[in-house]
């Protein structure tokens, strides 16, 4: 299965959330292989905590896709990361592979070459790996026109193509990610041209929402009034993502805000939970996401 | 206790699922065995709600209220809710429909044996038998699952499979409706009596409140029913036999539902030849009990969702409109007798005495049930209902209610096992079978709380809601506490049986479908806006008056240029009051207390000048 995950602006949280919904999956004995296709700056490596490719690695995705070398470098996450956490290893648990981007790699513009190149990755680590997550770059990218073209080949078109556009709970972000997916030159118009079905290819789609405040804890507000306020004004979101085409059925699933992430962008694991320093919630969120991403009864929409 | 509906509905909910919803089906039935009326209920527990209170609506995934979707989360995610409550729908309509696809609408269990509640098992032909109540809970049932399609239909537009089986659905649905209308227009009867007859002196003897001569009282009920009775001669042929002697004047007469089809039932003949019209065997009387039951499922029929939604086909429409003759005549005429005379009511003579001479409270509620609803009308006026808030105490404190259970206490066969009633004619088919209607606590609290939400008296609103309260704590503590059924009804031991006992731990789905009506009521009461008199509107209006000229001598003294904080407390004052006149008239209380602050802190400043000014 390839997911995809998009979002229009930066600062959504989809790097950090997308790579540990990677981490969640392997955990729980899937194949995983994460792809950093932010191509103009490369994290991926910082998140796992992998210092040596903090910045990017040596041979990485750029140079793969621009033609130099003829197989990515490939980093296993539970080796190489400098986090004792991570690398303890669950007898249940499955390999999680990070593909990181060239270090200083910068932007490029797509073309067929670059696209056939992605699909040979594709197809490879599909048959490889049973997830694969690719990072694309926030806005109407060029991983992203390359991914929806990619995906658009007939030799892909067999491999389950899920995508993932995140966005902030906040007016700006929520029509930003609306136009994302549904506005002029966005990803339906873009996957359209590329030759997908407009429907299909809509289906395959889901938003996530990400750092969601908790209207419901009693630390949501400090007085009667500021918590009305909040909520009223959650509810004009509610009405706005639902104009926007947002609402829970084309929704995966929403993470809390973590102060944790707020403060460092990392994977959260279990005994980061267990030693009370992040909260229950936001694994129990990313579990879910991950749950949710490869139950196919979720994906079979309206 | 205070009545919050959509807290309790949705622990109900929770509680449904728990023992309904197992391993990913749908279990039918409780405390009784599954038949057209307990499974119409079980599912109407959640339908129900979800159809009439808008923010507990299931019929479009993105608009599920996040804690209405923690509460419904075995059901699984907020696509699936509304395909299961589809799912369920379906199997509804195929458990209840016989071998030719004609809707059934048989009582099973409901019918008991003997008096005593044993249910030991009537002729199969008797249990063939349709019944009032199931019409009408069909009615209330198909409207609400017609209004939930309607929703959802255009939401699974593009889902061809799905489209294919909610159409299908529907149209089964439609025609459960149809058949539910067409029985509930037969079983309509009017019943005549001659005055000296045993039913006939039953009947003056109820409307006899003042003891006057028998000729008299004969005279003016003429006079007071002669346009029912007019119509019911010349618009009303449908049900009304040839045999019913309505040219006679002499004769006493009363209208209203017969348990099931009337042995002298008619066939319709506007309606399609593919509708079964059974003969029937009740005997053509009208039972108070399924006169109230029938009216409130027409009720629905004549709703303006119901005419919003655009709900009704032709042939619905047609029998909708044959329905909506015999609902107003049947209103007009209880509600006349309930407050016949001049002095006191026949429904203040608390029990009320039905024509074939059985007494219960539980039918003076049923007549009150039939006043209020006349007040929707505006055919009863507000001191009309004021003075049957009465009679709503009383029968509270009758009920054991708002008041204790005394030894041996004969009330207590009110809530259970309910008020027996005998079903006449189905003796001809076998035993005689008997029905129970042990709905008292729950059928108070919907009617006070309607007749709180039609009330425009501040005082006796506030006596309704205090019955409603004492009601709904009641039955909150005849929940059943553990076992399958927990949080749900009924067990009615702690309160009612001081020697103590054990309840049945399966839930009761007549008792708990009826509780939620009476949340239903409630949360539609809420939404009215706060009652309020001339009096409060004065009383804000001083405060108001006061604190505008006490803050204009302020700002009189004042210095021009003076930005401290005396300047922002003025201001401050100025925009309390400025909101105050701003919701004078719809909230005056609110007004009074924004006006009240004021004057408070205005008066904070005088008091500082007065300390100052001491020492010059």
């Amino acid at each position: 299965m390839l997911v995809f995950a998009a979002s229009d602006k930066g600062g959504t949280g989809r790097s950090v959330t997308s790579c540990n919904i990677a981490y969640r999956l392997s955990l729980a004995g899937n194949d995983v292989a994460y792809l950093d296709f932010d191509f103009g700056s490369p994290t991926a490596g910082s998140i796992f905590e992998i210092s040596k490719i903090d910045r990017g690695a040596d041979h990485g995705l750029h140079s793969y896709i621009g033609g130099t070398i003829s197989s990515p470098h490939q980093v296993d996450v539970r080796t190489a990361s400098d986090r004792p956490g991570l690398r303890m290893l669950h007898a249940k648990a499955g390999r999680l592979a990070l593909f990181a981007g060239d270090r200083d790699g910068a932007e490029f513009s797509s073309t067929a070459e670059k696209v056939r190149r992605c699909i040979e990755l594709f197809r490879r680590l599909d048959q490889e790996f049973q997830v694969c997550v690719v990072d694309l770059s926030a806005g109407r990218s060029h991983a992203l026109h390359m991914a929806l073209n990619a995906t658009a080949a007939p030799e892909i078109r067999s491999a389950p193509v899920r995508w993932l556009v995140f966005h902030r709970w906040t007016r700006q972000h929520i029509v930003a990610a609306h136009g994302l997916v549904h506005g002029n030159d966005g990803l339906l118009d873009e996957g359209v041209r590329a030759g997908h079905e407009r429907e299909a290819l809509q289906d395959s789609i889901r938003f996530v929402r990400t750092a969601v405040p908790a209207l419901n804890s009693p630390l949501a507000a400090d007085r009667p009034a500021q918590a009305k306020w909040l909520r009223t004004c959650n509810d004009e979101l509610k009405q706005l993502a639902l104009r926007n085409r947002l609402g829970h059925s084309a929704t995966l699933g929403e993470t809390p805000v973590e102060p944790v992430l707020q403060w460092r962008e990392q994977v959260i694991s279990d005994a980061d939970v267990s030693g009370n320093i992040a909260n229950a919630a936001t694994v129990k969120a990313f579990d879910e996401l991950a749950r949710n991403l490869t139950d196919d009864s979720v994906w079979e929409g309206l | 206790m205070r009545i919050q509906p959509r807290q309790h509905i949705l622990d109900i909910w929770r509680a449904v699922l728990a023992t309904s919803y197992q391993d990913g089906t749908w279990v039918w039935g409780g405390r009784d065995e599954s038949n057209s009326i307990s499974d119409a209920e079980q599912l109407l527990c959640i339908l129900y709600p979800a159809t009439t209170i808008e923010n507990l609506a299931l019929d479009r995934p993105d608009t599920i209220a996040d804690d209405v979707r923690t509460a419904l989360k075995p059901l699984g995610d907020s696509n699936r809710i509304p395909r299961v409550i589809i799912d369920v729908l379906g199997d509804y309509i195929d458990r209840y429909s016989d071998e030719n696809g004609e809707p059934v609408f048989t009582g099973g269990c409901y019918l008991r044996r003997e008096a005593s509640g044993t249910q030991s098992p009537a002729t199969a032909e008797q249990l063939e038998l349709d019944i009032v109540d199931a019409y009408s809970m069909s009615v209330t049932l198909c409207l609400a699952a017609l209004g939930f399609i309607n929703v959802y239909k255009p939401v699974v537009q593009r889902r061809s499979e799905l489209r294919r089986k909610v159409a299908e659905i529907e149209s089964s649905t439609n025609r459960r409706l149809t058949a539910a209308m067409l029985g509930l227009l037969r079983s309509f009867v009017v019943n005549t009596a001659e005055p000296e007859d045993p039913s006939g002196r039953a009947m003056l003897h109820m409307m006899n409140t003042a003891g006057v001569s028998e000729r008299i009282v004969i005279q003016e009920l003429r006079n007071s029913l002669s346009r029912v009775r007019a119509r019911l001669r010349d618009d009303v042929r449908i049900g009304v036999g040839s045999d019913v002697a309505l040219d006679n004047d002499n004769l006493l007469f009363e209208c209203g539902w017969a348990w099931g089809i009337a042995d002298n039932a008619a066939r319709i003949d506007f309606v399609s030849e593919d509708f079964q019209q059974r003969s029937g065997v009740a005997e053509a009387r009208p039972y108070l009990y399924f006169t109230v039951v029938a009216l409130d499922g027409i009720n629905d029929l004549l709703s303006p969702r119901t005419r919003e939604l655009g709900l009704l086909n032709e042939e619905q429409r047609r029998l909708a409109e044959a329905l909506q003759i015999r609902w107003d005549l049947t209103q007009r005429y209880w509600s006349t007798v309930a407050r016949f005379g001049g002095q006191a009511w026949p429904l203040e003579n608390i029990p009320w005495q039905t024509s074939d001479g059985k007494e219960s409270d539980y039918y003076s509620l049923l007549v009150s049930s039939v006043l209020v609803q006349d007040l929707v009308n505006r055919r009863a006026t507000d001191d009309d209902l004021t003075r049957a808030v009465w009679v709503f105490e009383e029968l509270a404190r009758r009920g054991r209610i708002t008041s204790r259970v005394t030894k041996n206490d004969p009330a207590v066969a009110l809530h259970t096992p309910g008020v027996q009633m005998t079903l006449n004619g189905s003796e001809q088919l076998g035993p005689q079978i008997y029905w129970s209607a042990a709905d008292f606590a729950p059928l108070l609290l919907k009617r006070t709380l309607q007749a709180a939400k039609l009330s425009a008296n501040v005082t006796a609103r506030d006596r309704l809601m205090v019955v409603a309260e004492a009601t709904m704590d009641h039955l909150a503590r005849r929940r059943l506490r553990e076992g399958p059924g927990a949080g749900l009804w009924d067990d009615p031991v702690e309160v009612l049986f001081s020697a103590g006992g054990s309840a049945d731990s399966r839930p009761s789905w007549y008792l708990t479908e009826r509780v939620i009506e009476g949340l239903v009521t409630a949360a539609s009461t809420y939404e009215e806006t706060p009652l309020r008199t001339t009096h409060m509107v004065d009383n804000a209006l001083e405060l108001l008056s006061e604190a505008d000229h006490l803050l204009n001598q302020e700002i009189l003294q004042a210095d021009a240029n003076d930005r401290s904080e005396l300047n922002t407390g003025l201001l401050e004052i100025e925009a309390t009051l400025t909101r105050a006149r701003k919701i004078l008239n719809e909230r005056p209380s609110s007004a009074s207390a924004l006006a009240m602050e004021a004057l408070r802190k205005l008066d904070e400043l005088t008091v500082a000048r007065i300390d100052a000014a001491r020492s010059i």
